[in-house]
């Protein structure tokens, strides 16, 4: 499956070493609310638990993001992924990769694992139907070889879900 | 909720208990305190290593990390705080990255010393409200004014013009070619005086202007 495709493997600069524990410092002390960090020993991984907001399609289901960390890092974007089974929403593929701009163009060294958590949940939390994005079959067809979604030229259409 | 969390952040527990209150002063990119600190216009604090390899390198844009606003690099303003720079100023470099100085602080010239003219009568200093003022009216009513209204228009141009004196600003050159050791004579009277000195001020510079009045004349009929 795609989730298992690593980023180009790379250990973590110091600066971004540094950066992640503190993340990991702040997160201990106050985490979004509805996500859960599992432990590993591994800093360049994370992976986290999403439980889907009351009151939305997804209220009771829960989910796993996988975060893999550039060497860069925050300079460049951490890879946010769904490990399969994927949430079913109109920009989510099933093979896991997340169409969102922040994950990619729009990617900011300010944002952090819990901003992007809450805008993820936020996605989910808007969606209206639980489908997959219409191109889905193609795409994930395209990305059979394990590519990382930050290798997708994505098209931000739709700023309502 | 972090029930698991066995692992080793002692690095980082230091900053701990106080981390939210120093989170006012870290750097947005590294999260740690800024070397070289630099604000921008948006008031965002930044490393300069962390804010120059951001636009510079991974960025394709000129937007603050934080909120987006155009980041323009003349406007940086430099923190210079008191102590020395804790850190190796090597230790952000990336290899084959030359990250040129920090931004200087743009310095406003020195301010002046408190102006004691402003309350003493003497000094040269008042001169400088005084002359424009009159160089102003004198501009027009040269043009305008008949030789026999002269008197009446003087007048009423003292009046309405010392008031408003001290808001010319430096002295310009006399068109008419009066001696300044006249005008330097007769500053001591100008109107900032406390209310009780004003009305005194007031003959003097009606006499001044009269005097002046006819030092235009002849200059016209000179000419």
């Amino acid at each position: 499956m795609t989730s298992s495709s690593a980023p180009s493997r790379k250990a973590l600069s110091k600066i971004a070493c540094n950066r992640l524990q503190k993340e990991l410092v702040e997160w201990q002390v106050n985490p979004p609310a509805g996500f859960k960090h599992k432990v590993t020993d591994n800093l360049q991984r994370w992976v986290i638990e999403v439980n889907g907001a009351s009151g939305t399609l997804y209220a009771n289901e829960t989910y796993q993001l996988q975060v893999d960390f550039p060497e860069h890092y925050p300079m460049e974007a951490p890879q946010v992924i769904f490990i399969p089974p994927a949430p079913q929403h109109p920009h989510i593929y099933s093979n896991g990769h997340i169409c969102l701009d922040i994950l990619y163009d729009s990617w900011s060294p300010a944002m952090t694992v819990s901003s992007i958590c809450i805008s993820i949940l936020s996605m989910l939390s808007s969606s209206t139907a639980k489908q997959r994005p219409a191109d889905n079959d193609r795409y994930v067809k395209n990305c059979r070889n394990g590519r990382s979604p930050k290798e997708t030229r994505w098209w931000f259409h739709d700023d309502k879900v | 909720m972090a029930s698991g969390f066995d692992e080793s952040t002692s690095s980082s527990s230091s900053m701990g208990n106080g981390g939210n209150e120093a989170g006012n002063f870290e750097c947005n990119i590294c999260f740690d305190l800024p070397q070289d600190p630099i604000v921008t216009l948006c008031g965002h604090l930044y490393c300069w290593p962390c804010l120059y390899k951001w636009l510079h390198i991974h960025s394709h844009s000129q937007e603050c990390p934080v909120c987006k606003a155009l980041v323009q690099e003349e406007k940086l303003v430099p923190i210079y705080g008191r102590g020395k720079t804790p850190t190796d100023p090597r230790s952000k470099s990336v290899p084959g990255i030359h990250i040129p100085n920090r931004p200087a602080g743009q310095r406003p010239e020195t301010a002046p010393p408190p102006n004691i003219n402003n309350f003493s009568p003497h000094g040269f200093g008042l001169m400088g409200g005084f002359a424009p003022m009159a160089t102003a009216r004198f501009g027009s009513f040269t043009l305008s004014a008949a030789f026999g209204g002269l008197f009446s228009s003087l007048f009423n141009l003292q009046v309405h013009g010392f008031p408003n004196a001290t808001l010319y600003g430096a002295t310009p050159g006399f068109p008419y070619g009066f001696p300044n050791a006249f005008h330097g004579g007769h500053t001591p009277f100008f109107p900032q005086q406390p209310a009780n000195q004003e009305q005194q001020a007031d003959n003097y510079l009606k006499l001044l202007l009269l005097v002046i009045g006819v030092l235009v004349i002849l200059a016209l009929i000179s000419s």
